[in-house]
């Protein structure tokens, strides 16, 4: 009896540990490209450009202190960063933060950039898994546009933003994230 | 606070079956008769409250720092698997009258969207233990009122004058639409 | 049954979706959109063919006591096989499926057809059926897909299709939309092979 608890044991475990190598090997053949997509995902020219015109690059803000006391306080921020040109001059700040409401499908991950005279040069969605056709609109141009301009010190209410008809969740969701980017930059930056 | 926030959200707002579609096979099968479909929404809380704060631990303690993440597919089935099991040698025992009414469900439990996607959420969400564990029960409390409500329509189904084709799943599935229809409208809710 | 049969059973007699009646998790919430739809349908047929061939190929040293938890396993590594090539190759698409690749898994079909066939058939036969299974899927979630897409936002694969002052119904891309719709599919379908056997 306890031969064959032994034998069935070693049967499945031989078939988790071939599964397992075989998963090893693979993830380490896709680990590079699956970084690049992450990556790029974040990078893309279209999205520097809609954040912060005329922006080619996001540098990591030089004060990494503050960025670590800043993402130690506010669980939601990825990263802060510094839009710079083609010249290297520096066109302003950007945040990197998840929303702090959730949306439909989860949290939204976005790009919030702020001018030096502190208003918000634009909006960007890095990553979301809203419904397709839906609460995917809000990564649209006519949703994102009207954050442009406006003053980032502080928070926007609900009430001065066309959400996206019938992705209520969605549309707070996103507005959860500029507002946590406006309460990061305002803290800490300005 | 934001415990009751998360909890009312889980449970109502973003109710596991009529937003997120998870959990829909048992739901539809499971939900004849009210007792029996009790007895499964308590037997699924059971089963996602262990298997979160467990699949949790084990992600946190040993996937991450060995970097095993990719292996999380199979390590949460199998921990679930085992924990279904377990569930059900522990009813066999002492609630033998729940077994026999579950049958073939049970087992099933293990292949609940549920289980495996709250388990899942919970690390893409980046909750916190205690987060995670509000987040399972609410989630699942969620399935059991679902499935408890839709026994008791299902109930009066039953007795409706139907045309042939509808009968059965057709009929199942655009009740449980209108029922959704209900919950879409919590939508607004704000905590 | 000969080959065309098993693989024509998947699609038609014992269609996951719309006879079955399995898996719905993922058919309900993925047929936002038409390529939503086509990817996750393409997804299963490969997991659900890998799989079949596999655990038929192991049908004979796979001890009957253990079987569930070893088709898990199989299961799972196709699975988290999908995910990691979907993840480096067809980046949009695997954002746009999110969590419900890894929910393939819990797909009940893969698991059924592992236990109904793949355990007690031939390799080549477990084939024809993941991928005639498979395929019956992806049918499915093409029709239910289609529907929602095109009543919910007017377009089929992003391309427009109906003009721009049809109203999109909005309930059709949100979930009571989905399981109402699905509703009348099978109904539509129960309606059908009623009169095929009348």
């Amino acid at each position: 009896m306890k031969n064959n608890f032994v034998k069935l044991a070693g049967i499945l475990f031989l078939i988790g540990a071939i599964s397992a190598g075989v998963l090893a090997w693979l993830n380490d053949s896709t680990k590079d490209l699956i970084a690049q997509n992450d990556a790029m995902a974040s990078m893309d020219p279209a999205i520097l450009e809609a954040v912060m015109q005329g922006s080619v690059m996001f540098n990591d803000y030089e004060d990494t202190a503050l960025v670590e006391t800043a993402k130690g306080e506010n669980n939601k921020i990825i990263n802060i960063m510094t839009a710079v040109d083609a010249s290297g001059n520096e066109l302003g700040k950007v945040v990197r933060t998840w929303s702090t409401v959730k949306g439909f499908n989860g949290d939204m991950e976005l790009y919030v950039g702020f001018t030096p005279e502190g208003k918000i040069s634009g909006v960007s969605v890095i990553s979301h898994q809203e419904t397709e056709g839906l609460g995917s609109k809000t990564t649209l141009p006519a949703f994102t546009d009207q954050f442009k301009g406006k003053d980032g010190s502080s928070e926007i209410g609900e009430n001065d933003i066309d959400a996206v008809t019938g992705a209520t969740y969605s549309s707070k969701s996103f507005l959860s994230a500029v507002n946590n980017a406006i309460e990061v930059y305002t803290k800490y930056l300005k | 606070m934001e415990l009751v926030s998360l909890f009312i959200t889980s449970f109502i707002v973003n109710n596991i079956i009529f937003m997120q579609f998870l959990g829909t096979c048992p739901f539809l099968g499971v939900s004849k008769k009210i007792d029996t479909a009790a007895g499964m929404g308590i037997a699924v809380i059971f089963v996602i409250t262990l298997a979160s704060i467990i699949t949790y631990i084990v992600h946190h303690a040993i996937l991450v720092p060995l970097e095993l993440e990719y292996l999380q597919t199979i390590v949460f089935i199998l921990i679930i698997a085992a924990l279904v099991q377990f569930v059900e040698m522990f009813l066999k025992k002492s609630a033998p009258g729940l077994y026999q009414a579950l049958g073939i469900f049970l087992p099933l439990i293990t292949t609940n969207c549920a289980v495996l996607g709250v388990a899942i959420n919970n690390i893409i969400y980046e909750y916190s233990f205690v987060k995670s564990l509000v987040y399972s029960v609410g989630t699942s409390s969620g399935f059991l009122l679902a499935i408890v409500l839709f026994a008791g329509v299902r109930d009066k189904v039953d007795y409706a004058d139907l045309p042939e084709s509808l009968k059965g799943s057709a009929i199942s599935l655009i009740t449980a639409g209108l029922m959704s229809v209900a919950f879409l409208g919590f939508s607004g809710l704000q905590l | 049954m000969n080959k065309l049969q098993i693989f024509k059973n998947g699609v038609t007699t014992e269609n996951p979706i719309l006879v079955q009646q399995v898996g719905m998790c993922a058919t309900l919430a993925i047929t936002t959109s038409l390529i939503n739809g086509i990817g996750m349908g393409v997804a299963v047929i490969a997991v659900l063919t890998g799989s079949n061939i596999v655990i038929s190929a192991l049908r004979k040293y796979i001890p009957d006591e253990v079987r569930i938890p070893a088709f898990v396993i199989i299961i799972a590594a196709f699975t988290t096989i999908i995910d990691l090539l979907m993840h480096a190759y067809t980046f949009a698409l695997y954002q746009a499926l999110g969590v419900f690749i890894p929910l393939i898994v819990v797909n009940c079909i893969i698991l059924a057809r592992a236990e109904a066939f793949a355990f007690k058939n031939g390799i080549l036969d477990s084939t024809i059926d993941g991928l005639g299974m498979g395929v019956g899927y992806l049918v499915a979630m093409i029709l239910l897909s289609s529907i929602r897409e095109i009543l919910g936002n007017g377009t089929i694969l992003g391309l427009r299709i109906l003009p721009e002052a049809y109203e999109p119904m909005m309930m059709a891309i949100q979930p009571p939309g989905a399981f109402i719709i699905l509703g009348l599919l099978i109904g539509f379908v129960n309606y059908l092979s009623r009169r095929k056997n009348a």
